[in-house]
């Protein structure tokens, strides 16, 4: 626990730094709908540092940060004047456009140096766990710097459409954006940029609520997104990224909930989830009748969260050679792994295994390999023809099912009822 | 008997031209021969490691092209229109196998006949070899996805022995005039590995005790080799970034096992290893896995001149 606490706090501190400016960013870009232009402008930067690079300048030197700095401004520029186009073409159109091009010149510059590719990947690529506080010594302060200069400056910033103020908000922005997908990864920074604010313009009107909201959301969501990326043992800019999306999903579903109708909202997400579960078992059945030994994503997941479900379907005989495979795929996983190990262990302890042996042992967890994969076939197989046999009664079940979960089925069935049971007693 | 004598007239300068265009032909045929038998033969390989070991079985008059340039990583190559040119003319294909160069496959299937898999001239220089970490048909718990084992089996300087006789056996059949020349070539490349090979044993024993980490899971053939022990690696699996459970856990076992040394190779990021290296007190090694990926790495044997002076300089062995 306390080496998950030194491992993580730093990356929490990076990730609250970066929520900090980005939220504030990311409301900006909302607004001027111009969501892609972080991926324009790391693109771009990276871009500057590869021509850097081929010029004999090292990676992280004042040089390559330089030509960098002066690529984004350039595109800053670039990106101030497609506002002008933007009646005819979506000023989205022109961002998207820049950073193809920017990913592809840098691709054909990279041809000439390869290791830069390596490079130019990190620098897109960065990962928040490796980041560390040493890093924030020169990002914290300029991002104060910058934020303070917005603070000062924006009523001309968010008011006026000026073309110096929009260099200046494009140029500050690539700044930021610049350093932090070097700490965080691309995929990351997108969303501590888009996802708090999305969060915080659906909840809140005024830019100090949404900034408040913005900010307490990316700062839970970062450090449950940490947590679980530890606790399961996950990549974490990945995890993080998921958990950003999770957040929007469920700001998204609570916000009718606690901003309208409450009851109509429910009743109408309970109405749609039971159309989605029959829709799914309608689905599943005709699957399962048409081709039954095709892979059932239904069954296999019903089977795979309760085991137990096997054994309804299958016969004794099937459940008995069904677990007899099972029983002997895992033997030889088993038995494969005991030998690997034992190998990798004599590369360096006690006697050293003769190349013969190695070889004998090497043929051996093929073999193993292959007859794994013969019990993985034979589980398959059992399993195929014995929801062949049963597709006709399980279909009808699933459809039975599905019926009695659509919305005002149970109604119908009431009032067919009702009309059925005069017309029964007439014939007397 | 005019016009009869000019009737024969025509016929012997039909003959004529026949004959010439015969002699032509033999000409052509002995001449390609010639270009055969003088050694221009072309082959083609996947990395510079296998050129390296094709060049030492051909000797000068076998034209080696290896199709990934130097420093690239060969696992992630993209071919270019030119390699397909390349491959066509090529003879003799020589590629790495389990995997490794999977990229090849896509050029094989526009390549002439000769160099297709089954032909003579298709060389999978992996046939016959002990293959470590072979993991059947799962991912195995420490990384490689490749179900028939470590592909990086030429770190194993042992491994050029059944490598090179791949090649011989190849070469062999596509040029049987120079068959012995090329065997001759292959033992004398042989006997000066050997020697090379008690040399590092030598210089690398002092590292045996001495417990390593690898950026990537590159070399357990190396590692069997010269007895040296890798206990762990920072990134399992390539191109999935560790996850914070993982590095807590390394830099736990690299602190209890006092392992310093954090073996890199130059195509791999350097942040994560510096991570774990600011963390662990360590240093980061740079070593080549394969001919050209360093500066003085520019042949098989120099490729492991580089690495043994590398991880020795880790060690602080004089």
């Amino acid at each position: 626990m306390t080496d998950a606490l030194t491992l993580l706090w730093p990356a929490f501190v990076v990730a609250i730094c970066l929520v900090g400016i980005h939220a504030y960013f990311g409301i900006e870009v909302l607004r001027r709908k111009v969501i892609f232009v972080d991926l324009a402008l790391a693109q771009i930067a990276a871009l500057g540092a590869t021509v850097a690079f081929l010029l004999g300048h090292p990676v992280q030197s004042a040089a390559a940060y330089g030509y960098s700095l002066s690529f984004t401004l350039a595109a800053a520029v670039l990106l101030t004047f497609t506002r002008a186009w933007s009646a005819r073409i979506p000023q989205e159109a022109l961002i998207g456009v820049i950073y193809v091009v920017a990913a592809a010149a840098a691709i054909l510059l990279i041809d000439r140096a390869p290791q830069g590719a390596e490079h130019l990947k990190q620098i897109l690529t960065g990962n928040i766990v490796t980041s560390g506080i040493d890093e924030l010594v020169f990002i914290a302060p300029l991002y104060l710097a910058i934020a303070a200069l917005h603070a000062v400056l924006r009523r001309w910033l968010a008011h006026s459409a000026s073309v110096a103020w929009d260099f200046l908000f494009y140029a500050t922005f690539g700044l930021v954006v610049t350093s932090s997908v070097a700490l965080a990864g691309v995929l990351l920074v997108f969303s501590f940029l888009i996802i708090p604010a999305a969060i915080g313009v659906l909840y809140a009107d005024t830019l100090a609520r949404q900034l408040a909201i913005g900010w307490f959301a990316g700062a839970m969501t970062s450090a449950a997104g940490l947590a679980i990326s530890f606790a399961f043992d996950l990549p974490t800019g990945a995890t993080m990224v998921c958990a950003f999306g999770a957040a929007l999903a469920i700001a998204g579903v609570l916000y009718p909930l606690l901003c309208g109708d409450a009851r109509l909202m429910a009743r109408h997400v309970g109405m749609a989830l039971r159309w989605c579960a029959a829709i799914l078992l309608v689905g599943s059945a005709l699957w399962l009748v048409a081709i039954p030994r095709a892979d059932q994503p239904l069954l296999d997941v019903a089977e795979y969260v309760f085991p137990a479900l096997r054994s309804g379907y299958l016969s004794r005989v099937e459940f008995a050679t069904y677990e007899d495979a099972r029983r002997y795929a895992e033997r030889h996983r088993v038995e494969a792994e005991r030998l690997n190990a034992m190998e990798m262990r004599s590369r360096s302890q006690g006697d050293a295994i003769d190349d013969v042996t190695v070889q004998r042992i090497s043929s051996f967890l093929k073999s193993y390999g292959e007859m794994r994969r013969g019990e993985e076939f034979v589980m398959h197989e059992v399993r195929s023809r014995a929801r062949a046999r049963v597709r006709w009664p399980l279909g009808v079940g699933m459809v039975v099912l599905a019926l009695l979960l659509m919305p005002g089925a149970l109604g119908l069935l009431r009032q067919g009822a009702t009309r059925l049971r005069p017309a029964a007693r007439e014939p007397k | 008997m005019n016009s009869v004598g000019r009737r024969g007239g025509h016929a012997r300068g039909g003959a004529i031209w026949w004959a010439v265009l015969l002699a032509l032909w033999v000409a052509l045929i002995a001449a390609h021969g010639v270009a055969v038998a003088q050694g221009r033969l072309s082959v083609v390989t996947t990395t510079g490691d296998l050129r390296s070991l094709t060049e030492a079985v051909g000797g000068a008059g076998v034209e080696v092209t290896a199709l990934v340039p130097p420093g690239f990583d060969p696992e992630e190559y993209q071919p270019r229109p030119q390699d397909l040119v390349r491959v066509r003319k090529a003879q003799a294909l020589v590629r790495v196998g389990l995997d490794f160069d999977l990229w090849a496959d896509r050029l094989l299937a526009q390549a002439s006949a000769s160099v297709r898999r089954g032909m003579p001239g298709y060389v999978d220089a992996s046939f016959g070899i002990a293959t470590l970490d072979v993991r059947g048909l799962s991912i195995g718990g420490d990384g490689h996805a490749h179900g028939s084992g470590n592909p990086h089996y030429w770190l194993d300087p042992r491994n050029a022995e059944i490598i090179t006789g791949n090649i011989l056996a190849a070469l062999a059949q596509i040029d049987p005039a120079n068959a012995d020349a090329y065997a001759a070539n292959r033992l004398a490349f042989l006997a000066r590995l050997d020697v090379k090979l008690k040399e590092w044993d030598q210089r690398l024993a002092g590292l045996r005790s001495t417990p390593l980490v690898a950026y990537h899971n590159s070399w357990p053939y190396f590692a069997r080799r010269f007895r040296l022990e890798f206990i762990g690696t920072v990134e399992p699996k390539p191109g999935v970034p560790p996850s914070p459970a993982h590095l807590a856990s390394l830099i736990g076992m690299m602190n209890a096992r006092g392992a310093r040394i954090i073996v890199r190779q130059p195509h791999e990021p350097t942040k994560d290893a510096a991570f774990v290296a600011q963390r662990t007190g360590g240093l980061v090694a740079v070593l080549a896995a394969s001919v050209g990926a360093l500066p003085n790495a520019d042949d098989y044997v120099s490729l492991f001149d580089v690495n043994v002076a590398a991880l020795r300089a880790a060690a602080g062995v004089p």
